[in-house]
């Protein structure tokens, strides 16, 4: 779903970026069918509510460039959209591929992602996006229990996600697959960017498990970000778990580094994001 | 070295040769018994325990999804997904997510043992059934 995210970044970017570069026509020229660089899940890290806009973002994104189902899985009410999304506000018709689901537990998010594989979830059309906010949010307790609650949750997202691919391309072949994307903010702050060891944050260490790639969300605290005055400036870092790797014949130290694909986030004082490449 | 969910290729090598042995045969010959153990370790015999006990069924339900059922060693019942590792046993939790060594526990072995030999029973369960097993709130 890095697609999808990506996606959401060149439609963000600043004007005068958008001039000098080229643009494919669809940003969603990554989703040709067979494309195994597609990946279908990725976690988002970092802030909470900057990962929520994202989110949001590329809810809307795929409800109304992709014409594709959302479920959107969220602890916390939907008050407004992004304020990026007032420039360009999508019509009602694509909202309304979006559904909004509020589980209160970790027990009702698992019975809701359980669910989905029936027949008023799969009609007229399956979801082709599964987004869930904020995992840390049904996540809680003691560790031990925490690590195996977090496997089943994943294991569930991706076996779901993989469901609905299958049924995706059994109604239509050229189908692109059902993608996943999931936010987390860790508790631990040895977290660094670029997706490096999270040997210390058990949670993540599971997440990494099941997730293939990383959206990491980075604070800039650079002069660069001093001299930009009241806008904020993050990093952002995209990247592959190694999922897909051997993980016999490889040893994480020795893969070649997934070249982590890097953008520049500012976010104004009203809210409204901009992206440009790194 | 960070395990994956996924199965590693000596593994996946390993299952298409009983895969093909049993087919020929209708046993697993030594030299991938000793494989088997060199792969998994101690699961391995556990695993083909499992096995023997015809404990591995693949559930079905009218939309299609699948998941598979495995009877433990004390009767309890574990679900197991396809397409991915999880498995509700402690061995699971401790072994493989909390002290990485080894990628899956013995439920999950006998899942690809059953497969490989085409000794997995099959079973149909409603859709809301469904629901409730991948969601850990079927009763047990």
């Amino acid at each position: 779903m890095a697609d999808i995210l990506t996606s959401v970044f060149r439609t963000f970017m600043s004007q005068t970026d958008k001039d000098v570069t080229v643009v494919p026509h669809s940003a969603c020229s990554a989703l040709l069918p067979g494309d195994s660089s597609v990946s279908s899940s990725v976690l988002l890290l970092g802030d909470s509510s900057i990962s929520r806009s994202l989110l949001l973002l590329s809810a809307v994104m795929a409800a109304s460039e992709l014409g594709v189902r959302v479920v959107f899985f969220t602890q916390t009410q939907i008050q407004s959209l992004p304020v990026s999304l007032q420039k360009c506000v999508p019509s009602p018709e694509s909202l309304k591929k979006i559904k909004f689901s509020y589980p209160r537990t970790l027990g009702d998010l698992l019975q809701q992602v359980a669910g989905l594989h029936e027949s008023q979830n799969t009609s007229p059309t399956p979801p082709s996006l599964i987004i869930v906010d904020r995992l840390e949010g049904f996540l809680g307790g003691n560790h031990s229990e925490d690590q195996s609650s977090a496997a089943h949750l994943s294991a569930l997202l991706c076996d779901t996600s993989s469901f609905l691919t299958h049924i995706l391309k059994q109604r239509s072949p050229s189908s692109a697959p059902c993608r996943l994307i999931a936010s987390f903010r860790s508790d631990v702050d040895s977290e660094h960017a670029g997706g490096e060891s999270s040997a210390t944050d058990p949670i993540l260490d599971v997440l990494d498990r099941y997730f293939q790639m990383r959206c990491t969300l980075d604070r800039d605290r650079s002069y660069e970000a001093a001299a930009a005055g009241l806008k904020e400036l993050w990093n952002v870092y995209l990247s592959a778990t190694g999922i897909t790797e051997d993980a016999c014949t490889k040893e994480r130290e020795d893969r070649p580094a997934a070249a982590p694909k890097e953008w520049k986030l500012s976010i104004s004082p009203d809210g409204s994001m901009e992206f440009k490449m790194a | 070295m960070k395990m994956r969910s996924f199965l590693p290729a000596v593994a996946e090598q390993l299952f298409r040769d009983i895969q093909k042995a049993y087919q020929e045969t209708s046993q697993i010959p030594d030299d991938l018994l000793i494989a088997l153990k060199f792969v998994f370790g101690p699961c391995a015999l556990q695993a083909l325990d499992l096995v023997d006990q015809h404990s591995v069924t693949c559930l079905s339900s009218p939309s299609g999804r699948k998941a598979f059922q495995v009877i433990g060693g004390s009767g309890r019942l574990y679900t197991c997904f396809v397409s991915c590792h999880y498995c509700p046993c402690p061995a699971f939790a401790y072994t493989v997510l909390r002290r990485n060594e080894g990628p899956l526990c013995k439920h999950i072995l006998a899942v690809y043992l059953c497969q490989a030999m085409a000794v997995t029973q099959q079973e149909s369960v409603s859709d809301p059934q469904m629901s409730a097993l991948l969601s850990g709130t079927a009763p047990l």
